[in-house]
């Protein structure tokens, strides 16, 4: 029965969990070979393009503080959602919007009252790098808390998977020797990593 | 042996082989998913992160453009007496490069000052989020030296691995027939709640 679950367990949750491994694989791919998109795309940062301008003609409360204001300007956007936000020298106002297929930046040039919305150049790499580093807990946003969760599913998933993998694999009496000496030359090899890197 | 047996044993060879990589990764994403309880947890014990080891005056000429970072980086290393160690270095601002060394017990930074011709060589001190964090992003052929590239390489096949177990594993549910309509509700729950959060995130 314990070991029947077990089974079950490892494999509903790898069926669920299947799009985020996807992922986690093929950003991995994309990250590990970065000197590819380097000799593509340069090593500069992303670049932006604008994709409109318009003038702001809301108020701000006069004691609001820079989270208070990004978020009405992302409000009245219709952007609300994950950002950073900080002020430039000259009064603008940036707020990075990290939106996790079209990233914005905002600028908000007080005395002119003019908004300048631009999006991220599009590129396989940058969005499979977002992907897998973006987190949640911290932004105050309900969805990305909720992602944060599923990250932390997937973690305990992979333990699970390690650990019920095991297991099933000691149950399989006739994959013994060679699961011993596959575990064991993976064993060395990460030991030896370990001391050489 | 028969396909079935076949993928079955890959599925399982695979993944006994791949585990010591697939545990790490794992384990070390609760670092990177909870970093602020990690960073809170470490500046309660009020330790400098940094410890100063040296503070002189090199005599490796600065580079003169972006291609001459990297050799000016392993020159600025040796001076200090370091070698072996994966490194990188960045243009931090006009007057300040940086240098950074790194291996997985232990990481060094050094800073060069361009208008005093001036290096400072900092020691970091071990944390074990940080030794897990830095076996998590390890990666990439930039790299010099056989060990770090075949370091890289099997991060490469971790990833197939994993392709690799999600199309066996799903050949293994589909051969229960028994289990196809749960799997479905499985997949399908999996697959509407990612997009939907890629979607909206």
């Amino acid at each position: 029965m314990f070991s029947r679950l077990v089974r079950r367990s490892h494999m509903y949750l790898a069926l669920f969990l299947t799009p985020w491994m996807l992922m986690y694989a093929v950003s991995t791919l994309a990250m590990n070979h970065r000197a590819v998109f380097v000799e593509r795309y340069g090593s500069g940062p992303v670049p932006f393009h604008t994709e409109r301008e318009l003038v702001y003609d809301g108020s701000f409360p006069p004691d609001a503080d820079l989270k208070t204001i990004s978020r009405q300007i992302l409000t009245s956007l219709d952007l609300d959602g994950s950002h950073g936000v900080t002020r430039r020298k000259d009064g603008a106002i940036v707020i990075n919007r990290n939106d996790l297929i079209t990233p914005r930046r905002i600028t908000f040039t007080p005395d002119s009252r003019m908004l300048l919305v631009e999006r991220m150049e599009r590129r396989s790499n940058a969005f499979l790098e977002r992907f897998h580093r973006r987190r949640g807990y911290a932004t105050g946003y309900r969805l990305d808390t909720s992602w944060a969760v599923t990250v932390d599913v997937v973690i305990v998933g992979m333990m699970f998977w390690a650990i019920s993998g095991l297991w099933m694999w000691w149950e399989m009496k006739v994959t013994r020797a060679l699961g011993a000496l596959a575990l064991l030359g993976g064993i060395s090899l990460y030991a030896l990593y370990l001391v050489m890197l | 042996m028969t396909f079935a047996q076949l993928n079955r044993r890959t599925h399982l060879y695979l993944a006994l082989a791949l585990l010591p990589w697939f545990f790490m990764y794992g384990i070390s994403s609760l670092p990177f998913a909870h970093t602020q309880f990690f960073e809170q947890r470490d500046a309660a014990k009020g330790l400098p992160l940094w410890t100063l080891r040296s503070d002189r005056l090199s005599a490796v000429p600065p580079p003169d453009n972006e291609k001459a970072l990297r050799p000016f980086g392993a020159a600025l290393l040796s001076e200090a007496g370091i070698s072996g160690t994966a490194f990188g270095t960045y243009q931090q601002s006009p007057n300040q490069i940086n240098v950074y060394s790194y291996s997985f017990w232990k990481s060094t930074q050094l800073k060069y000052y361009v208008d005093q011709k001036r290096v400072t060589v900092e020691d970091r001190r071990f944390r074990w989020d940080q030794f897990l964090t830095g076996m998590h992003g390890r990666g990439g052929f930039e790299q010099e030296g056989l060990v770090q590239l075949s370091w890289s390489v099997v991060v490469d096949i971790v990833c197939l691995g994993i392709i690799i177990w999600i199309a066996s594993g799903l050949y293994m549910w589909w051969g229960l027939a028994g289990h196809r309509a749960w799997g479905w509700i499985a997949i399908l729950a999996g697959a509407i709640s990612f997009i939907g959060l890629t979607l909206r995130l």
